[in-house]
């Protein structure tokens, strides 16, 4: 992991107690990517678009979204699936990270072509093995697109 | 009296196929041809042109009309003939020279010619021409139509009641024709027959109210009367004469004469007039809505001829008087019909303001025994029986009902009064229930309402004895004959009821319309209730679902927050502070559990079963490894007396259901030794799982199924949510089945549950 550009990753979290225990647990595990987050759905394309290797001063492309589907404005189902069709953005591992157990829910985020689907468990331990596995296997174990190794 | 038939017995198969209506030979009183058109040529004649023109039959058979009547006639005849209802030109006025002018040499000599009047019909193709002399011609002018029918109209029209109708009509009649007794004889439903009012010299035998059995006029003679509004028998002790040729060379069959005024009488209604003492007769069609009403029935002592244009004007007036049946039977009707629409439309206004159908019909003044004066009533709605008034008892009475609904079923309606007569096994209810009305209301789901009425024992005076209408002389010739006897003969009627009115029976018809009505409109006040009834469900499962879902992302943040205090504060934080900490994170994570409870609970009742061919004792055995752990840490033991069926089911559901029964019975145990069983009862088809465990009071059976009710402190026996049972119960009833409880407190608990998917 060298070069000007340091590895990004995007999160689409509307709830800032998600995304801070994200953080907290990503941090411990010295992760030390650039992590982006957005709120809302609706800011999402508009912000990949923008993300231009191109521009000097553009944020690089991200490596690997972390999505939670229920989110204000657009819903995090039809955003996948927007990703996923795009064909500069399908390229990007998404991993869905939802409260939902729904099999339906599952099915379809799988079906759009979501690479991973994880439980955010209520548990804090459980919390820390979900999130230290996710770490371990796609920013330690995985090559992601955009990496130069 | 009129064309005879006997009895409910053999013969009456006999005398109903009498084809009276092709005897093949005519009353002596006129002469008959059949005619072919447009030729007018003779192909049929009665054998007594020789007695009354003097001409030999066989000398005008084949032979054109105008042999006998002169061309000028002929035209008149042929222009008659293309009106369009013969019926209006009838009669026609004809000029017959007698045989003998063609061999007189003399034409001075020849006898003036004799005037008849021609009657005619078409029959089966052919055209019927009948001859009647005119025996006073210079009658005419007295016997003129308008002057015979003028007063009787202005006295018809005068009269307000049936009864006073009928009199002045018999009166009237008797005045016209000098017959010595004129009846109105009136047919009720079974076609038994009464006189409703009679004028007769004095010196006769009233037959005024006598009744007469049905068999007295059997079915085709009263077919003939509709045909034909008026009949005559001016000598009952005629010689018939016969058709020339017997066939009819046309047709090949034996003449129609159904609308023949010469029509021969049928022998056995001949000898019933004779020993009535009869000698002539003529009988006048009344007719209602079509259907045969009644006679004006004019007997003589002695033959006697009724001119034409009398018994025109007295036909005329017996129509006048079929159109005023109608008035004057409603008028007698009006009354009732007035109250009948007040009750019923009161019933309705009853029926739409209670949501309950039965108490609308029941609990007012007037009811439903109002409506068609009956002294009791059942209705049957929703398989449910309720009584009103005098009814017999329903135990007894099922039977009966179950064949009378079967009726209704395919009726509509059904209505005696005689329930007895129809069927004999009604006698014991005959007290209560002689007039029975049935009415069907639906038949989707059956619902119908019986109407009482008790036996009125009454006395009928017939004209002879109506169960021997017909005396069998017996013999090497066996013999039927009408009654010779006509004296009065009184039966004393058991088992009967007042008759059921028309306008009852209309009351009742137009009730079942009315509510028909009601029940629609509360139909689709239902279907419109189902609706947002569904609606409201879908909306309350979409509602507990993102409900839930959403409550838990807080719920998690709180979790983890408190998680996290702990892990950095740790050091700073008192033993106390910890606690209280520990604490937030186990009620966090019972309310996560709650809301999967509440989540789960919301989406069994929205997805689809899984139904499989499920054999139960694997499931079970597959249930009991999952809970294996448990089982042994309890060292409970577990029972399964008989094998367990295979049926279908959502097998992941029903396991879901024996592991939280299972799981409840070993958690709620003090016992040293757990015993479970689990079993399934043929004779119920249910399944059970039973322990011998704390139990539970008969009080809490209903509130067990409560979500989030406990009966216990949350940290007593093992917790919970308090979902499990209320999650077991929605599976049971997603399967179309129920669940409860039988349990001794302190001793066991058993769980009987039914899979009737």
């Amino acid at each position: 992991m060298t070069g000007t550009s340091e590895p990004v990753i995007l999160i689409i979290e509307d709830s800032d107690e998600d995304f801070e225990s994200f953080c907290r647990i990503a941090r411990k595990s010295q992760v030390n990517h650039l992590i982006f987050r957005c709120i809302e759905g609706d800011e999402v394309l508009p912000f990949l678009r923008s993300t231009n290797s191109c521009l000097e001063k553009a944020v690089p492309f991200p490596s690997l979204i972390i999505l939670d589907l229920n989110l204000p404005g657009l819903d995090g189902r039809e955003l996948l699936k927007r990703i996923k069709q795009d064909e500069t953005f399908k390229q990007i591992p998404v991993i869905v990270w939802t409260t939902s157990v729904n099999p339906k829910d599952i099915e379809i985020c799988y079906k759009h072509g979501a690479n991973s689907y994880l439980l955010k468990p209520m548990d804090i331990n459980l919390l820390n093995e979900t999130i230290q596995g996710l770490i371990n296997f796609w920013l330690k174990i995985a090559l992601l697109p955009h990496q130069e190794t | 009296m009129f064309e005879p038939k006997d009895s409910l017995t053999v013969d009456l198969t006999n005398c109903d196929r009498e084809p009276i209506h092709i005897p093949g030979s005519i009353q002596p009183h006129g002469v008959l041809f059949a005619l072919t058109e447009p030729e007018l040529t003779i192909v049929q004649l009665s054998n007594n042109t020789l007695s009354l023109f003097g001409i030999a039959p066989e000398q005008l058979l084949n032979q054109p009309l105008h042999q006998l009547i002169s061309e000028d006639q002929i035209r008149i005849l042929e222009d008659c003939l293309l009106a369009e209802n013969l019926q209006d030109v009838n009669p026609l006025e004809l000029l017959i020279h007698s045989g003998e002018r063609s061999s007189s040499e003399d034409p001075s000599e020849t006898a003036p010619p004799q005037t008849f009047n021609g009657i005619i019909h078409r029959s089966h193709g052919l055209l019927i021409l009948e001859l009647e002399p005119v025996s006073t011609p210079q009658s005419n002018a007295y016997f003129n139509f308008y002057h015979l029918v003028k007063s009787g109209l202005s006295r018809l029209k005068d009269t307000k009641e049936l009864q006073t109708l009928c009199q002045t009509v018999v009166n009237h009649i008797q005045r016209l024709t000098g017959f010595e007794r004129v009846m109105v004889y009136r047919f009720d439903e079974q076609w038994n027959g009464s006189v409703y009012a009679e004028a007769k010299l004095k010196e006769l035998d009233p037959y005024l109210h006598l009744h007469y059995p049905a068999s007295d006029i059997p079915t085709q003679a009263r077919d003939l009367y509709l045909k034909n509004g008026l009949r005559i028998i001016p000598d009952v002790s005629y010689q018939p004469v016969e058709l020339i040729p017997a066939i009819n060379p046309i047709t090949q069959t034996a003449l129609d004469l159904s609308q023949s005024s010469l029509r021969n009488v049928s022998p056995i209604h001949v000898e019933y007039l004779h020993n009535m003492g009869v000698g002539s007769s003529m009988s006048i069609t009344l007719v209602k809505d079509k259907t045969l009403w009644g006679l004006i029935a004019c007997h003589h002592r002695t033959p006697k001829m009724v001119p034409y244009e009398v018994r025109n004007a007295c036909e005329f007036l017996g129509q006048v008087m079929s159109l005023e049946l109608t008035d004057k039977e409603d008028l007698e009707n009006y009354e009732y019909q007035i109250t009948a629409k007040t009750i019923q439309s009161r019933l309705i206004e009853y029926l739409s303001k209670t949501d309950r159908f039965v108490e609308g019909l029941l609990n007012f003044e007037p009811n439903i025994l109002d409506l068609v004066n009956a002294q009791g009533a059942i209705l049957f709605f929703e398989n449910q029986f309720y009584t009103l008034g005098n009814t017999p008892a329903l135990a007894d009475f099922q039977p009966l009902f179950d064949r009378i609904q079967q009726y209704i079923q395919l009726e509509g309606i059904f209505h005696t009064n005689s329930l007895v007569q129809q069927f004999p096994e009604a006698e014991p209810f005959k007290d209560v229930a002689s007039g029975v009305m049935a009415l069907s209301l639906s038949k989707v789901p059956s619902h119908c309402i019986l109407w009482f009425r008790s036996e009125v024992i009454q006395t009928v005076n017939w004209g002879g004895n109506p169960n021997k209408p017909v005396e069998v002389i017996s013999g090497e010739d066996v013999r039927l004959s009408p009654r010779k006897s006509f004296e009065l003969w009184q039966e004393t009627v058991r088992c009967t009821a007042l008759p059921w009115r028309k306008y009852e029976i209309n009351a009742a018809l137009d009730f079942r319309n009315a509510i028909v009505g009601v029940v629609l409109r509360k139909a689709e006040e239902l279907a419109t209730l189902n609706r947002d009834l569904q609606r409201t469900n879908t909306e309350l499962d979409a509602f507990a679902y993102i409900a839930s879902h959403d409550l838990k992302e807080p719920l998690r943040g709180i979790h983890n927050y408190a998680c996290f205090l702990m892990e950095d504060y740790s050091e700073v934080l008192q033993e106390d502070g910890k606690e209280k900490l520990k604490t937030l994170v186990r009620l966090s994570q019972r309310m996560e559990m709650q809301i999967d409870s509440l989540l789960h609970f919301s989406r069994l009742g929205r997805v689809d079963l899984n139904l499989y061919e499920t054999d139960l004792n694997e499931l079970v055995h597959h249930t009991l490894d999952l809970l294996r752990g448990r089982l042994e840490e309890s060292k409970v033991s577990i029972e399964i007396p008989q094998p367990l069926p295979t049926l279908y089911c959502d097998r992941v559901l029903v396991q879901e259901v024996f592991s939280n029964l299972i799981s409840n019975a070993i958690k709620y145990n003090d016992q040293v030794t757990k015993r479970i069983e689990i079993g399934f009862r043929k004779s119920s088809k249910s399944f059970y799982v039973r322990d011998n465990g704390i139990g539970i009071q008969a009080e809490h059976y209903d509130t067990i199924f409560r979500i989030f009710k406990r009966l216990h402190g949350p940290k007593r026996y093992g917790g919970g949510t308090g979902a499990g049972l209320t999650i077991v119960k929605k599976i049971v009833e997603r399967h179309g089945g129920r669940i409860w409880i039988e349990s001794t407190p302190g001793k066991s608990t058993t769980f009987f549950f039914t899979l009737p998917l």
